[in-house]
């Protein structure tokens, strides 16, 4: 009966129901939009930076990660592999054995990190051979390496010359080789591009006299967003023998950019809630202060205080009900077009995310998370902002309210 | 006349009027304030980078860059620094021996950047006194003694008192090694810093490379950073023989943060206004529905379309003419306190920044031209959203408005 009530009065005064379900509908837009772009933005520069080396799990001896030595590397077997691999969220694990040595040319010498990897899975997490900028793509058969570019200039090296390694193998083993040089590859971060060098696994594990050993295995995961709940499943599954770390362990200095830009977000998101709120605070003041005369006849005629105001709340909910579905299903398309056609940054600014290797676009993000928490917060707002008429009605004097 | 009625029909309910004139108030306040947030956010960022990593300028042998070759340092660096350190507009200088090298300890070892410095002067332009959390800074007088980055002790597993060994190459390219002991142990916002640096006197760590005295690179820190530009060009043209960059060439990243974060921040201020367009168009609409019966009534008695539209504009006109001050004034206390007590976002980040030790507190800061930007800004924003409302009354008719309860 209240109900009824209520859905009828909402369709007696088409335009004032219209101008506060539309409202809401831009209210929950606008934030679903912020949100969009905030989270796009975010999770890019994450997978980006990301790709660049670490990935975004890797899984080593436990130990490993403090002290990064060949003594605590690892067999590469392969129950360890397909038990990673069972996890139905990670494509691929790929092995890697790094250490520091010393890189040499005949007159210049450099430290370096020389990484053993699998030529042909390696491309699957840090697509190594798109940054080849001279020479060819190392096979895992190879017999030579890849040197990251500024590495290469300080040694006054190129491809086709020799790259002398000298460093410590595993347990204690001196470790030294000649190796051709197949190939330059540039990392968009100087730090890397000054120290990388990459072998193939066998040649790396022989030059380290480590055969079959590894120091870390790489996954490659569907998204980069589930880093966390990965790290927590699987270092469960594999034992107290490993460890599995995600990529804010991994680059805590990211992890720190990252939380730095959504604390500063969340006061821009404070900001829009409260013009949004006032927004809707505005509408729902005027809508009481018209229906005045309304209520009191109402309440003279014998309605009670109480279950005038009870129909007016249920008013509110199925306009705010309303409102944020409309509001959802308008944003999904905008933010749609938006995620098929992200902003494109131009001018000096391009320039700058292209040297980084970032692609100078600003994405948005459809992650069904920002939808319906956006939606969910507005729609808390309307209600909230619903218990004005309440406190006028419940205080409301029939005589008083039928002379305005 | 009209803007009589006007005047007085934002009297006569006092509510509407209220509701119309504080949407326009909250609209600047919002403008201002995330204008002055982020103005506040790039300070704060340039002033860590400036402050304690890279100072406004720096000046290296042209060759030096490409590939850190200790050979590569300033000629007469002495007479450099002393004559940069003359110059009005420079707050402090320092020069700096620089090689990068193994860092080993007991336990284990690594790459680092090994900086000898004037404890003193380094200190002024990087703060690096302020920054050792265990033990001591350098004295002028320490003999081979090193401060380290907390996180370069923790992978080394150094204590006070450590001792470590370095090994790097002289500028004639011959192995050499030296032996030092941890006297502090310092924290940086920068995690490279903090695992990568490692200070020691500038006498010691020349000695060991064969430098003569001179130093590889100047840091130069200035007392106007709008300066720096032209303090460059005019360093570059009196020192031929070095290369002088500013920051921003030091650090593109920082410049990317920065860029990235203006360009960021136009997309939320749209946002806004047009959540404050809506928010005003939407009262409006409301307070002329909720008039229908009165512009009826006008209307019957023969007031024209024209002058009707001139009443509900210059209504509009009023109360955003009311407002605005009162906003800017609501928005200069908020920035004006802000400014001053800071806006600790480590409360709602906590986890995020409690890992570091770092508090990051963000003084919002807004010059006065912007004030009057936003202001043009709002009050057209708000004029537009009033037109609406205004052509929506002209379109009612007399005697169906008149019979509305």
């Amino acid at each position: 009966m209240y109900l009824k009530l209520a859905w009828r009065n909402i369709w007696r005064n088409k335009r004032r129901t219209f101008i506060t379900m539309a409202s809401i509908v831009f209210a929950v837009l606008l934030a679903i939009l912020l949100n969009s772009v905030k989270e796009g933005v975010l999770i890019k520069m994450q997978e980006n930076v990301v790709s660049f080396y670490t990935g975004a799990v890797q899984l080593h001896k436990a130990g490993y990660w403090d002290e990064k030595t060949l003594d605590n590397s690892m067999t590469y077997s392969d129950s360890l592999v397909a038990q990673v691999v069972n996890h139905p969220d990670v494509d691929a694990a790929i092995g890697r054995l790094e250490s520091y040595a010393l890189a040499a040319s005949e007159k210049y010498t450099k430290v370096c990190m020389v990484v053993g990897i699998e030529p042909e899975n390696e491309t699957l997490v840090t697509s190594l051979d798109e940054k080849i900028v001279a020479g060819d793509y190392i096979l895992s058969d190879d017999k030579g390496v890849l040197v990251s570019e500024g590495l290469a200039e300080y040694l006054k090296l190129t491809v086709g010359d020799t790259l002398v390694i000298i460093g410590q193998g595993y347990h204690g083993v001196s470790a030294a080789g000649k190796f051709p040089i197949r190939g330059l590859i540039r990392f968009a971060s100087p730090q890397l591009n000054r120290t990388m060098v990459y072998l193939p696994m066998t040649l790396a594990q022989q030059l380290f006299g480590a055969p079959d050993r590894i120091t870390a295995l790489v996954l490659n995961v569907d998204d980069v967003s589930d880093a966390d709940r990965i790290e927590r499943e699987l270092s469960s599954e594999v034992g107290a023998h490993y460890e599995v770390m995600g990529w804010k362990v991994l680059l805590p200095e990211l992890n720190q950019v990252l939380e730095g830009e959504r604390a500063e977000n969340v006061i821009f998101l404070f900001v829009l809630y409260m013009l949004i709120a006032f927004g809707i605070f505005g509408t729902v003041i005027m809508m009481t202060i018209e229906r005045q005369y309304e209520f009191g006849v109402l309440v003279a005629i014998g309605m009670r205080n109480l279950k005038l105001s009870g129909v007016v709340v249920m008013e509110n909910i199925m306009i705010s009900v309303m409102g944020a579905i409309l509001g959802t299903l308008i944003s999904i398309p905008v933010v749609g077009y938006f995620y098929k056609f992200p902003i494109r940054i131009s001018g000096d600014l391009q320039k700058a995310y292209e040297n980084f290797g970032f692609e100078p676009i600003f994405y948005f993000s459809i992650a069904p998370k920002i939808f319906y928490s956006q939606t969910v917060v507005i729609f808390c707002v309307a209600l909230v902002l619903s218990l004005y008429p309440l406190l006028k009605i419940t205080r409301l004097k029939p005589v008083n309210a039928m002379r305005t | 006349m009209l803007l009589v009625i006007a005047w007085k029909n934002i009297w006569r309910n006092k509510v509407r009027s209220l509701i119309v004139m504080v949407s326009v108030m909250m609209g600047l306040w919002a403008g201002a304030f995330i204008l002055a947030y982020v103005f506040g956010m790039i300070n704060q960022r340039l002033e860590d980078a400036i402050g304690s990593e890279i100072s406004h300028l720096q000046l290296h042998h042209p060759e030096f860059d490409i590939d850190y070759d200790p050979q590569f340092y300033l000629d007469d660096s002495y007479s450099l620094i002393e004559e940069i350190g003359a110059n009005p507009m420079v707050e402090a200088v320092s020069g700096r021996v620089l090689v990068y090298g193994m860092v080993a300890s007991a336990s284990s070892s690594t790459g680092g950047k090994l900086i000898g410095v004037n404890p003193d002067k380094e200190n002024h332009v990087t703060q690096l006194g302020s920054n050792v959390v265990e033990g001591e800074y350098l004295l002028p007088t320490d003999k081979n003694k090193i401060i380290v980055g907390k996180k370069l002790a923790d992978k080394l597993k150094l204590k006070i008192r450590s001792k470590i060994v370095l090994t790097f190459q002289d500028v004639n390219g011959d192995i050499v090694a030296g032996a030092f002991r941890v006297k502090g142990i310092f924290r940086s916002y920068n995690s490279t810093i903090e695992e990568g640096n490692l200070y020691v006197n500038h006498a010691d760590l020349s000695t060991l490379l064969k430098t003569n005295g001179q130093v590889h690179e100047i840091a130069v820190l200035m007392y106007n950073g709008e300066m720096v530009k032209e303090y460059v060009s005019s360093l570059t043209q009196q020192y031929p023989g070095a290369l002088v960059e500013s920051w921003k060439e030091l650090s593109p990243e920082l410049g990317l943060m920065i860029d990235s974060l203006d360009q960021y921040m136009v997309i939320f201020f749209v946002i806004i206004l047009l959540a404050l367009s809506f928010g005003i168009v939407n009262t409006m609409l409301m307070t002329v529905l909720e008039r229908v019966k009165e512009i009826g009534m006008l209307m019957a008695i023969g007031m024209n379309k024209i002058r009707l539209f001139g009443m509900i504009f210059w209504e509009t006109i009023f109360m955003v003419l009311i407002a605005a001050p009162l906003g800017l004034l609501l928005a200069y206390v908020t920035i004006y306190w802000l400014s001053i007590y800071g806006l600790d976002l480590s409360a709602i980040y906590q986890e995020g920044y409690a890992a570091y030790g770092f508090k990051p507190i963000i003084y919002p800061k807004l010059e006065a031209i912007y004030y009057y930007r936003i202001m043009t800004l709002v009050i057209i924003t708000a004029i537009m959203a009033s037109i609406y409302p205004a052509i929506t009354a002209l379109r009612l008719d007399p005697v169906k408005a008149i019979r509305k309860i």
